[in-house]
């Protein structure tokens, strides 16, 4: 017996399959994006670092000391660990995650208000700034938050409380009419 | 009429006419007022009845500090109790209701208690209510809650929407008078981010009183002007209607901003209120200061205010509080009001002073009593006149409202809230707040500098030093003139001698002089003995007008300083916040988040009852049509696992991917048994200890690789070990190179069991899973057909041939489809939490219902898996204790009632057949039960003392919450296939 294993999307059930009007402040979630762990050996932080911000095609999270989120929207999974791998050698553990952590982009002129009602840090352009990350709570649940521009944060939540957060950020960005659906580019 | 709207003047908006209802009368305000304004416009006196006798009340402050005027606001659910009037912002259609009193507020019928007063004094229901015991909960506290107490709490589920906010600035500003927009300015000009808070809806603060003129313009213009620089200002945040009502650890504020309160129909898209935890590297209070009640007889009556009120009522409301006011004041402030109300056309009936030889001015052709005592009023439901005690001789002067100033008292209630004490100031005759750090900076009248050039200057300065001292440069800017300013003279008067009538000094509350004079000759005459005993302070005010006259008077009644009597605690919350505000959106599905396994769609189509499991959604069992209760699906579901194959979603064990050199060294350590030489390729039980010996967790843990393993945990324990093991390393063995993450939401997995259960997988799985090339325990990397990569452990958690397969957690629900399209040939079926459960009992197999912190490996049989050649693991240490290798601690062992159709319950404890029923008798208890439909009776999993000597013995099994005492056999624990014939088929 042959399949084609469909993947699906764990918020399949919460956004239209099809792009819908944006709003101003605007929730995009991409569907295929290539997330992996590297987590530096003992000693190799300095150097696996330096090594990842000379590595193309991916951004990175700052998970923990010497821990990171690498996150490719043009690679596929396969090809993103494959690519850390080889890049890092015996530095690094590489684990794909691309199927436990779902991505979240939001962006617009009142999105640090929206996310100011579930996160308690600081987030003035000027104390986190452009190319920050790090793990914090949105509510009660516990996500890696980027900055990505001056009015865009791409959010990084486990799979399994996806449905969760979605329903708690639509209620954060109800006060500001927050428009959500997947992303064209897929 | 007495109390009227002045024919000008004021910050209302005489265009605006707002019509608004009180105890179902229609009324009309003006925008711009509150609730209390307006009431006093339709000459409204009587708002409320008092806590205990029940005497009549009016509006006596214009603030938050408003003792007596608490009223009901709101229908339904929507209902708010005790608002205080004097800061609810009026709205068309506000609907309010006067509180404590039945059947009105004009005849209330529970004001035979103050006729009953003479028994009602401090402490009479501790001292009358005290036998039978047994009444106080069921008789005499129900009746005295009806007869005494505030609004009526509303027991419907509130239907408004409520939120949390974080904010951040380099300077919080609490509110927004001379001080505070003073501060702003400074502070905002030299560019730090600024957050000026205030809990009225219009900013100004004492500005928006004042008759005087700053910088050429009115106060009001000059507090206009500030503000709408401010505005413009992007590092200054303004929020109106917020009041910050607690100061928290690591100089975090609370606040609640009322965003909708002030309007009839609150918008569907914005919270109602919105708390706000406001981190603050510095903080500046500019909370102002209170003016002081002053205690004398008959001061309660409607028609009293503070004359500091009457000045704001007629020069911000444009309201008049009365057409013949007398003022009774011990300082400047007095004069003031007089002045403010006799130059709106009100008639001042006299100034009674209680010092002489006074400089103060009384207006023009004024009356100035000298050295008067006031010692009674007239009239019943308000004030008809005002009786004054003088070298003897008394004197009642007609008046139809009486104004008091007694005073200065900082208001300093966030400053103290954390610990530290207010401090006496004898040159100011009041409690100041204590230095607490740099942190918080108490600044203009809150600091005892009560004249506005003091305060200008107060808040620029203290601005200036905190704007230097975070490093940004504050030019000196020239200050503001003041034409007039405001004289804040007094000399201190406790109490008003020769009262004639009760001489109040907690008006919320009904407490009075002689009350306190009670206290102190019963020996509670220390602040807070005397606050319990009389319950001055307490309630919706928190003392804010009374706190400082039961210090003074205690100490007056000793013949000691305020500063030996000190203060009672500040305590959050300045004033009552809802507890909707404190939940905000964390209520209903919100309350937690829910996390769905990968199968979750999976599960619904194929009809599971999902139970909560932590946060978790997991299958309880699978209910097909004719199945009525939760054992006839578990059953089936059971048998048919046993008989054909079962798929059960697993996906929520934790699952953590261990990379590194030392990977195996590490297990080692984690794990009591032996890690180190596990191949590649297999799979192992693994047992964690605490270090204090006892079970922690268990699962498998399986080797892909010589440098990487990957473990399973409980789903309970999940978070609990991965923190462990970060400990483990991070803290305990630093140098072991290793690394670990989490991987639970990265796999689907899903456990296949049954002996039908490789003919499914094998249909799916590229590789050859026979029992010679994929044994029992073994564990691997393998291609599903159509290429997909997948994990596959041959482990069984139900006693069956069964495996466990992993996929990447998108495609999980298509591979779960597939297996059961493949296994519908073979009478697959879909099993739950219940079945899962059952099937482990009858294999003896243990969950944390065993291991409940309680059990060592030895006591749930596993002892000889403790690993004893190992140099050290988590646990062996203390696993050595006398304690823990005693003979007689309790073992797990299996239980069978003797008669067949006998039920056993978890939690039930085990006696001897004959022994009584006590603590000394127990043998054990029962961790897990269930009906077991492989042998048609119930089971049970239980520890008892010795348990495995006892093989055959009859015990009792004690469940009194059951009503049931059942005879069971005490067995092995594993009651099929003890000899794990069908693991290795």
């Amino acid at each position: 017996m042959t399949m084609p294993y469909i993947s699906r999307h764990p918020l399949e059930n919460r956004l239209p399959l099809e792009p819908g009007i944006r709003a101003v402040d605007h929730m995009d979630v991409p569907r295929g994006t290539a997330i992996a762990t590297v987590m530096a050996m003992d000693g190799e932080d300095a150097a696996v670092a330096a090594g990842l911000a000379v590595a193309g095609d991916m951004s990175l999270r700052f998970v923990a000391p010497g821990e990171w989120l690498a996150v490719s929207q043009s690679d596929t999974p396969e090809g993103l660990c494959r690519n850390l791998s080889l890049l890092l050698a015996e530095t690094a553990s590489v684990f794909d995650q691309s199927d436990g952590r779902v991505v979240l982009r939001l962006s617009g002129p009142n999105v640090r208000r929206i996310l100011a009602k579930g996160i308690g840090i600081d987030l003035h352009p000027a104390v986190f700034e452009i190319g920050t990350s790090s793990n914090v709570l949105c509510g009660h649940i516990s996500i890696n938050l980027a900055r990505t521009g001056e009015n865009e944060f791409e959010l990084i939540v486990m799979r399994s409380f996806a449905e969760s957060l979605f329903d708690d950020l639509r209620l954060m960005g109800r006060e500001f009419d927050l428009s959500a659906d997947f992303s064209a580019q897929g | 009429m007495t109390a009227y709207r002045l024919t000008s003047g004021g910050l209302v908006d005489r265009g605006a006419n707002l019509d608004f209802k009180f105890d179902g009368k229609t009324l009309t305000g003006l925008s711009g007022d509150t609730l209390a304004s307006a009431l006093l416009a339709n000459d409204r006196l009587l708002v409320g009845r008092s806590f205990k006798y029940h005497r009549p009340r009016g509006i006596v402050t214009a603030g938050a500090s408003e003792p007596n005027a608490l009223v009901t606001i709101g229908k339904g659910a929507s209902t708010d109790p005790n608002t205080k009037a004097t800061v609810a912002e009026l709205y068309a259609g506000l609907d309010a209701r006067s509180q404590n009193r039945w059947p009105s507020l004009k005849y209330d019928f529970g004001a035979v208690n103050g006729l009953l007063s003479p028994f009602l004094g401090a402490g009479f229901y501790y001292k009358t209510f005290m036998w039978p015991a047994a009444f106080w909960e069921k008789v005499y506290e129900p009746i005295i809650r009806r007869a005494a107490g505030l609004g009526r709490v509303v027991l419907e589920r509130d239907p408004e929407a409520y939120e949390k906010c974080w904010a951040h600035c380099d300077l919080l500003v609490v509110g927004s008078g001379p001080t505070g927009l003073m501060a702003a300015l400074v502070a905002g000009r030299a560019g730090l981010r600024v957050i000026l808070a205030d809990e009225d809806f219009r900013l100004g603060g004492s500005l928006l009183a004042e008759t005087t003129r700053i910088d050429g313009v009115s106060a009001q213009a000059f507090a206009e002007a500030s503000l709408a620089e401010l505005r413009s200002l992007p590092n200054v945040t303004i929020m109106p209607r917020t009041t910050v009502f607690g100061w928290y650890d690591d100089n975090v504020f609370g606040a609640v901003e009322r965003v909708q309160k002030h309007v009839a129909m609150p918008q569907a898209k914005l919270p109602v209120e919105r708390l706000w935890r406001i981190a603050a590297k510095r903080a500046l209070l500019a909370t102002g200061a209170e003016e002081r009640p002053l205690v004398f007889g008959g001061n309660d009556k409607p028609g009293v205010m503070m004359a500091g009120a009457m000045r704001t009522y007629a020069n911000r409301f444009g309201v008049a509080a009365g057409r013949s006011v007398a003022i009774f004041s011990n300082g400047s402030a007095g004069y003031q009001a007089a002045h403010d109300l006799a130059a709106q056309g009100v008639e001042i009936a006299a100034i009674i002073d209680s010092r002489s030889d006074v400089a103060d001015v009384a207006p023009a052709g004024v009356r100035l009593i000298q050295s008067g005592s006031v010692i009674d009023t007239q009239g019943r439901q308000r004030v008809s006149g005002i009786v004054v005690e003088r070298s003897g001789f008394e004197e009642t002067i007609a008046c139809d409202a009486i104004g008091m100033s007694g005073g200065w008292n900082p208001v300093i209630h966030l400053a103290c809230q954390r610990g530290a004490k207010a401090v006496w100031s004898p040159e100011l005759q009041t409690f100041l707040a204590p230095d607490v750090g740099n942190g918080l900076v108490v600044a203009g009248s809150a600091a005892g500098r009560y004249t506005l050039v003091g305060c200008l200057a107060d808040g620029a300065q203290k601005a200036a030093a905190i704007a230097a001292d975070l490093g940004f440069s504050a030019p000196a800017e020239a200050m503001p003139v003041v034409e007039e300013d405001i004289d804040p003279s007094f000399t201190a008067l406790w109490y008003s001698p020769g009262a004639k009538a009760k001489a109040f000094i907690d008006f919320q509350n009904d407490v009075h002089v002689r009350d306190i004079g009670l206290a102190l000759r019963e020996g509670f005459g220390h602040v807070e003995h005397a606050k319990r005993y009389t319950t001055n302070g307490m309630a919706t005010d928190q003392g804010k007008l009374s706190g400082i006259n039961a210090t003074g008077l205690l100490a007056a009644m000793q013949g000691i300083s305020p500063a030996d009597v000190g203060t009672t605690t500040f305590r959050p919350f300045y004033t009552p916040v809802t507890l909707g505000a404190l939940a905000g959106t964390s209520r209903d599905e919100h309350a937690a988040p829910v996390r769905k396994s990968p199968l979750h769609g999976w599960a619904q189509k194929n009809g599971a009852v999902f139970v909560d499991s932590g946060l978790w959604y997991r299958p309880a069992y699978f209910a097909r049509s004719g199945e009525k209760t939760w054992r006839e699906s578990t059953d089936r579901e059971v048998r048919n696992v046993r008989e054909n194959v079962g798929l059960c979603d697993v996906s929520t064990l934790g699952k953590i991917e261990i990379f590194g050199p030392d990977a195996a060294e590490f297990l080692n350590r984690i794990y009591c048994n032996a890690f180190l030489k596990l191949p590649v390729g297999k799979a192992r039980y693994g047992l964690m200890l605490r270090e204090d010996g006892m079970v922690y967790d268990d699962g498998t843990t399986s080797r892909l690789s010589s440098e990487h393993f990957f473990m399973t945990t409980t789903t309970a324990l999940a978070g609990g070990v991965m923190s462990h093991m970060e400990y483990c390393a991070q803290v305990l063995w630093p140098d072991l190179r290793v690394r670990f993450c989490s991987s639970t939401d990265q796999w689907a997995q899903m456990a296949i069991a049954g002996p039908k259960a490789r003919l499914v997988v094998q249909a799916l799985v590229e590789d050859d899973i026979s029992d010679a090339a994929f044994p029992f325990l073994a564990a691997g990397i393998v291609a599903l057909k159509g290429g997909l990569k997948a994990r596959l452990f041959r482990i069984s958690f139900s006693g069956e041939l069964a495996y466990e397969l992993a996929v990447p957690a998108g495609s999980g629900e298509a591979v779960a489809d597939a297996i059961m399209e493949e296994g519908r040939a073979h009478g697959i079926c879909a099993y739950g939490l219940e079945a899962l459960n059952v099937l482990r009992m009858e294999k003896g197999h243990v969950t944390h219902a065993e291991f409940d912190g309680r059990v060592t490996p030895d006591d749930a049989g596993f002892g000889r898996m403790v690993s004893a050649q190992k140099p050290d693991f988590i646990g062996k240490r203390l696993s050595t204790r006398y304690g823990l290798t005693a003979a007689d601690r309790m073992q797990m062992v299996g239980l069978k009632p003797v008669e067949a159709d006998q039920h056993i319950r978890a939690g039930a404890h085990l006696l001897r057949e004959g022994a009584k029923p006590s603590t000394l008798n127990d043998q054990g208890y029962v961790s897990s039960a269930c009906f077991s439909p492989t042998l048609g009776h119930d089971i049970a999993l239980a520890f008892l003392k010795s348990g495995r000597e006892r093989y055959g013995e009859r015990i009792v099994v004690w469940d009194k919450l059951a009503g049931a005492d059942v005879v069971a056999e005490v067995c092995n624990p594993v009651f099929v296939d003890p000899g794990n014939a069908k693991l290795n088929v």
